[in-house]
């Protein structure tokens, strides 16, 4: 038989390639991240797409029930609450304030942590010693505690529960990139880059964070899901969006009192919060499993 | 040994010193109607201390009662909270961790982290709510709000409920006990979802990290079965990493646990924050930091301690491996 191998060359992927080709093959988790990217267009663009406006009252429907249960209207596909208000255009606009809001802390503590863990793990002594201790006291208090903190020195509003969420978030991303970066400092092709007389950056950039690439998708995951669970909760207690703006947590505070007669209005965001939970949490665990087998 | 105990020691001096500047400029600053300007703020520092040390943490505006009595009260039932659900969620989150980590990647793997995943996945508050109108749908008969009902008269002698209602049993015959337990079990429920998932999910990584070594191999090829093997070897080397990672999540847990108090409306320290907000009483603030992140901080340190005492990995890491 005649094979023609002349033209036929082994293609090395970069490690980056190799994974990304994995997890395409992992079906579920490629569902996963279109319906993510979908979340973010909509959260981009929330208020191109809502039909009505969400503070657009209809006198003529009043606390109407979702299309699909008895009672419910086609007009308004998710119902409406107690001032006739369309509650698919309520939970399209209180989604931008969680989703964007956590998308944009989770960058942000990403960003600054990164820097800073890296900088703690790589120096040693009293600079260390002061950013660790200072790090232990942040971590012994609790996330709500802290809001309630700033909420106190400050006003409530979206932008300071941003802010007291990032503030505890933030303890915890640094102390599991310094634990990552630590674990990785012993390894001999680390010793042998020193040795060769790398700079840090140059240590940080081809050492040690193509082989923490796991641990950090795994806390950028907690720190996401942490974000929106922690800017609902403080919606929900009031501290964090004020009045005319509307988030997730807030939607459910504002119709805790409709609760027996329209229980669709505190259900469907809780649904809302929940998917988009599951969904960045299949999408990096599609990315974790690619990772793994892709380091084997 | 000793050298290990020094340092913690020495971590938790500095940690406290940290918290209690924290807690003293909340303080400052909810004193601000009274100027004190040609006051240094470090002789500031030294009365607020002392009057720390000696238990004078000031009077509440709301009740009339001392800010220390009111915080460990309301802390109390807070931790019963906590203690309560963390026994329940061990029971139950450890023995599926370790069935999801033997058989990674299989069926049962996946069936059993897609329940950590929704349990992760829920807000608390949310739920909460959902449970409170699960009694009322189904006709339970179950509680939703308060400690304990309010008929019943219990003499606080350790500020934990669950217990005072159990040494006043001469005057209601278990029935305070019984109730406080019925009490208790919606918002366990609800803070145990989320402490379940995390459980599994730590029980089940470090299961399938110990797996993975060769002694396990070894195990196999010796022939035993997969039973002997996790009682002989894995549960051994697999549990006690479990015990900080936990740690590190005692303040979400007892963030949320605050949550879970205020939906259900049992006085805990969340209540009792929301009510001293609101009404404007901003020392119980500086109160709350020195007794939570107190609470934290001692028992991680203690955790620690512990965690050298039992795994020997732990010293191994400390000493022979510097």
């Amino acid at each position: 038989m005649l094979i023609n191998n002349e033209f036929n060359e082994q293609k090395i992927q970069s490690p980056l390639h190799y994974i990304w080709s994995i997890f395409l093959k992992n079906n579920f988790a490629v569902f996963a991240m279109w319906v993510g990217i979908g979340l973010i267009l909509i959260s981009l663009f929330a208020d191109v797409i809502v039909l009505y406006s969400p503070f657009l009252q209809d006198p003529e429907h009043l606390l109407s029930a979702p299309y699909w249960i008895e009672g419910g209207t086609t007009e308004h596909l998710f119902g409406t609450d107690d001032l006739g208000r369309d509650t698919l255009a309520r939970l399209i606009k209180g989604f931008q304030f969680t989703f964007g809001g956590a998308l944009v802390i989770t960058c942000a503590i990403t960003f600054v942590g990164a820097i800073i863990g890296s900088t703690a793990a790589l120096t040693r002594g009293l600079k260390a010693s002061i950013l660790h201790h200072l790090l232990d006291a942040l971590l012994t208090i609790p996330t709500l505690l802290i809001a309630f903190i700033l909420i106190v020195l400050f006003d409530p509003s979206y932008q300071n529960a941003l802010i007291a969420v990032s503030l505890s978030l933030l303890p915890q991303f640094i102390r599991g990139i310094y634990n990552a970066i630590d674990s990785q400092l012993n390894k001999q092709y680390v010793v042998a880059l020193q040795l060769d007389g790398a700079t840090n950056i140059r240590l940080l950039r081809f050492g040690i964070y193509p082989n923490i690439l796991e641990p950090i998708v795994t806390l950028v995951n907690r720190i996401f899901t942490m974000a929106i669970l922690e800017i609902a909760t403080l919606g929900f207690l009031g501290f964090g969006t004020q009045s005319p703006d509307i988030e997730l947590g807030k939607l459910i505070a504002d119709s805790i009192d409709l609760s027996y007669l329209s229980p669709w209005l505190i259900i469907l965001p809780g649904l809302l919060i929940f998917i988009i939970i599951m969904v960045v949490n299949i999408f990096t665990e599609g990315l974790r499993h690619a990772i793994i087998q892709g380091e084997d | 040994m000793l050298n290990y105990l020094f340092r913690r020691l020495n971590l938790l001096l500095i940690t406290a010193l940290i918290l209690s500047i924290i807690a003293f400029i909340i303080s400052l600053w909810s004193n601000q109607a009274r100027p004190a300007q040609d006051v240094n703020v470090f002789i500031l520092y030294a009365d607020y201390m002392g009057n720390l040390l000696q238990g004078q943490w000031g009077i509440s505006l709301i009740n009339q009662k001392s800010h220390m009595l009111n915080g460990l009260i309301a802390f109390s039932s807070t931790l019963e909270l906590c203690l309560v659900a963390l026994l329940t969620s061990i029971i139950i989150g450890i023995p599926l961790g370790i069935f999801s980590g033997i058989y990674r990647n299989g069926l049962l793997d996946y069936a059993i982290m897609s329940i950590a995943l929704i349990g992760l996945a829920l807000p608390a508050f949310w739920l909460a709510i959902m449970l409170i109108m699960l009694p009322i749908t189904f006709d339970m008969g179950l509680p939703v709000d308060g400690n304990i009902s309010p008929i019943y008269d219990i003499p606080m002698i350790t500020s934990f409920q669950l217990i005072d209602s159990l040494l006043a049993s001469d005057l209601y015959n278990l029935a305070a006990f019984t109730d406080r337990l019925t009490h208790l079990i919606l918002p366990s429920v609800v803070l145990s979802f989320f402490l379940t998932s995390e459980i599994i999910r730590l029980t089940r990584y470090s299961i399938s990290q110990v797996m993975k070594s060769n002694y396990i191999k070894a195990a196999n090829t010796k022939g035993l079965t997969v039973i002997q093997i996790v009682f002989r070897h894995v549960l051994k080397n697999a549990l006690p990493p479990i015990i900080p990672q936990l740690r590190l999540q005692l303040n979400t847990i007892i963030s949320i646990a605050m949550t879970v108090e205020i939906v259900f409306d049992a006085q805990g320290s969340g209540v009792w924050l929301l009510t001293s907000i609101k009404g404007g009483d901003y020392l119980a603030l500086s109160a709350a930091v020195i007794i939570i992140s107190g609470f934290i901080l001692l028992s991680s340190i203690v955790i620690d301690i512990l965690q050298m005492f039992i795994s020997p990995t732990t010293r191994k890491m400390l000493y022979a491996d510097k």
